[in-house]
C-alpha cells in the first residue's frame, strides 16, 4: 500500500516535469515527436529505477562526506550501460536521441531522488520510487511529444491524423518545445495546483 | 581563420545552446530572475565550460582513446569536470575573495550543468581539433551568456506583468523564451 | 555512516573497481552487436541506393579526398558505384549522403545519412529528389537548382538545403569520375 502511495507520490504530486521543473533539457529536445519522447523517459526511467535500487542497497556503506560522488559514478555506469545497450539493439533511436542519452548523468532528477529518497528508505521503497517518478517523466515526455507532434505534422506515433500540409511546423521546432511546454505546466497547475 | 569565425558565429547566435540546442536550461531558468547573476553564472560557466574542455580533450585523447577505454567517457568526463569545479571554488576562496563572494555562489550550480557536460561530449564525438575545441567551447559560453542576460533582461519586465496565477513564473518564462528562439531561429543558414 | 580519510577513500575505490568491471563485462558482451548493427546500416543504405548486385560492396571501401567509394559487380560484371559525401552549406551545417550510380555513371538513388537541416522544409531532401518532376535518378550531368540556371526544382522554402543537397551529389559525381579506375 505504502509503495502503491510512494508511485503515485511521484507520478502527480510531485510529478518531476510539471511539479518540480526538473530535466528541461531532455523534456524540450527529444520531444519533437511522441516516438522520441517515450524512449527518452523509459530510458531515463531505467536509469533512476538501477541507480534508486543501487543506491538504496548501498546507503550504509558509503560515508557522508563522499555520498555525492558516490551517486554519481552509480548514475554515470547505469547511464553508460543503456547507452551501450541502444548502440547495440536499437541503433537508430540511439542515433535520433543523439547527446541527450549520456547528458542522463546530469539529470536533476536523478540526483535528486537518490540524495532524497533512496538514501533514507529501503531498497523496495527505492525502486517503488524509481517507478513512480521515472513514469511520470516518461508520461510528461510522451505528451509533449504527441502535442507537438500533431500539431506540427498531424501525426502522433507516426499515424497521420490530419494532412501535414495543415501542420503549424513552428511546433515541431525548438520555438514550439518552449511554448508548448509552458502552456501545459500552466494547465496542470490550473488542475492540480492552484484549484 | 574563416572556419573559427563560423564556428563562432554559429555557437553564439545560429546554433545558440540554450535556444537551438536545448542544453543548460536548468540554470537559464533558475538563474535568470535578475540581470546581475545571470553576468555571474554566465562568466562561471564560460571559465568552467573553457577548463573542462580543455582537461577533457587532453583526457579522451591522449587516456581513452590510446587505452580502448572510449566506453568509460560519461563516467571519467562527470568526474572531472566535477573535480574541478570543487577545485575552482577552493582557488577562488584563497586567492581572492572578492570574486569568490561575486561568482562562487554559483560554482556548485554548474557541475550538474548539463552545457559544461554536453559540449565536453559534443567536441569528443565531432573529433574537434584542441585550438577548435576550446574556441567552439567559449563562443558557446557566449552564447549561453548572451541568452542568460537577454532573458534577465526581459524577465526583470515580465515580473511586473499582471498574469493568471497559472501561468505566473515558469510558465511564462518558458512560452517568452520559445518567442527569443524564434528571434533566434532568424540567423539559421547565415553561415 | 562516520566519514574518515580511510573508509572514504577505500568506499569510492572499491565503487570504482567494481564499476569498472561491470561496464568492461558489458562493453565486451555489446562490442560484437554495435560492430554489426553498424555494418548491418551500411548494408541497408548500400542495397538501397545500388542496383541488384551480388558482391558484398562494403569490403570494397576506397578512401579518397574523404569520401568513401564503393563498387557492386553482378555475377562478376560492374554493377554501380556507391559514394559516401557530403555538404558543408545545409542550412544546420553538415550533412551527409550517400549516392548510387549504375553502371554508366547515372544516379540511382540516395539516402540521407545525417542531417541537421530544419524538420518539414530541408528535412524533406530524403524523398524529395526521388519523386517526380524533381527526381535525380537517372541524370548523368552536374546538377543545379533552377534559381542558379540548372534543371531541378528547389525544396519549397529551402532552396539552400537543395543547392547544399545537389553540390553533395556533384561532389560524389566528380570523385567518382576521378577514381573510378582505381576501385577495387
Amino acid at each position: 500500500m505504502k509503495a502503491l502511495n510512494v508511485i503515485y507520490d511521484g507520478f502527480i504530486r510531485r510529478n518531476p516535469t510539471f511539479v518540480l521543473i526538473l530535466g528541461m533539457c531532455p523534456t524540450l529536445g527529444t520531444t519533437s515527436s511522441a516516438l522520441t519522447g517515450l524512449s527518452m523517459g523509459l530510458a531515463t526511467m531505467f536509469v533512476l529505477i538501477c541507480s534508486n535500487v543501487a543506491i538504496s542497497m548501498l546507503k550504509n556503506l558509503i560515508p557522508g562526506k563522499v555520498r555525492i560522488p558516490a551517486f554519481i559514478v552509480v548514475i554515470a555506469s547505469f547511464v553508460t550501460i543503456v547507452q551501450m545497450l541502444m548502440q547495440a539493439y536499437v541503433p537508430a533511436l540511439y542515433a535520433s536521441l543523439g547527446i541527450f542519452i549520456p547528458l542522463i548523468v546530469v539529470n536533476c532528477i536523478l540526483l535528486g531522488r537518490a540524495e532524497a529518497f533512496a538514501s533514507k528508505n529501503s531498497v523496495g521503497l527505492s525502486a517503488a520510487d524509481g517507478l513512480g517518478t521515472g513514469l511520470g517523466f516518461a508520461a510528461a515526455l510522451t505528451l509533449l511529444g504527441a502535442v507537438r507532434e500533431i500539431l506540427g505534422t498531424g501525426t502522433v506515433f507516426g499515424l497521420q491524423i490530419y494532412s501535414s500540409d495543415f501542420g503549424a511546423l513552428l511546433f515541431v521546432l525548438a520555438p514550439g518545445a518552449f511554448i508548448v511546454l509552458g502552456l501545459m505546466i500552466a494547465l496542470f497547475n490550473r488542475l492540480y495546483t492552484n484549484r | 581563420m574563416l572556419a573559427y569565425l563560423a564556428i563562432i558565429f554559429s555557437a553564439i547566435l545560429a546554433n545558440n545552446i540554450v535556444f537551438s540546442q536545448f542544453l543548460g536550461i536548468c540554470p537559464f531558468i533558475g538563474v535568470s530572475k535578475n540581470l546581475e547573476s545571470a553576468f555571474g553564472m554566465s562568466m562561471d560557466v564560460a571559465f568552467v565550460m573553457a577548463v573542462a574542455t580543455a582537461v577533457t580533450w587532453l583526457l579522451q585523447h591522449y587516456v581513452l582513446l590510446p587505452l580502448g577505454l572510449v566506453y568509460v567517457q560519461t563516467i571519467a568526463f562527470i568526474l572531472v569536470i566535477a573535480v574541478l569545479v570543487q577545485m575552482l571554488e577552493i582557488i577562488m576562496k584563497k586567492t581572492s575573495p572578492g570574486l569568490y563572494s561575486a561568482l562562487g555562489v554559483f560554482l556548485p550550480l554548474i557541475t550538474t550543468n548539463c552545457a559544461v557536460l554536453g559540449v565536453a561530449i559534443i567536441v569528443a564525438q565531432k573529433d574537434f581539433g584542441f585550438l577548435y575545441s576550446i574556441v567552439y567551447a567559449v563562443s558557446t559560453a557566449l552564447g549561453f551568456g548572451l541568452a542568460l542576460s537577454l532573458f534577465a533582461g526581459i524577465r526583470e519586465q515580465l515580473a511586473l506583468a499582471e498574469l493568471p496565477r497559472s501561468m505566473r513564473g515558469v510558465p511564462i518564462a518558458l512560452i517568452t523564451a520559445g518567442i527569443l528562439a524564434m528571434a533566434f531561429m532568424g540567423f539559421s543558414g547565415i553561415c | 555512516m562516520k566519514s574518515n580519510l580511510a573508509n572514504m577513500v577505500l568506499s569510492l575505490t572499491v565503487l570504482t573497481v567494481i564499476v569498472g568491471a561491470a561496464l568492461a563485462w558489458v562493453n565486451n558482451l555489446t562490442a560484437e552487436p554495435i560492430a554489426q548493427a553498424k555494418a548491418q546500416a551500411l548494408a541497408d543504405a548500400l542495397s538501397q541506393v545500388l542496383p541488384p548486385f551480388d558482391n558484398n560492396p562494403a569490403e570494397t571501401a576506397t578512401r579518397a579526398d574523404g569520401l568513401k567509394l564503393y563498387s557492386a559487380t553482378m555475377s562478376g560484371e560492374a554493377a554501380g558505384f556507391a559514394v559516401e559525401s557530403y555538404s558543408d552549406d545545409g542550412f544546420g551545417g553538415r550533412f551527409e549522403i550517400v549516392v548510387g550510380f549504375d553502371a554508366k555513371d547515372a544516379v540511382y538513388g540516395y539516402r540521407v545519412l545525417s542531417h541537421a537541416e530544419t524538420p518539414g522544409l530541408g528535412a524533406k531532401m530524403d524523398t524529395w529528389f526521388a519523386t517526380m518532376p524533381h527526381d535525380i535518378k537517372g541524370t548523368s550531368i552536374p546538377l543545379a537548382v533552377k534559381a542558379d540556371g540548372g534543371e531541378i526544382d528547389a525544396i519549397t522554402g529551402a532552396t539552400i538545403s537543395s543547392r547544399a543537397f545537389l553540390g553533395a551529389v556533384n561532389r560524389a559525381r566528380k570523385a567518382l569520375e576521378t577514381y573510378k579506375n582505381g576501385l577495387k
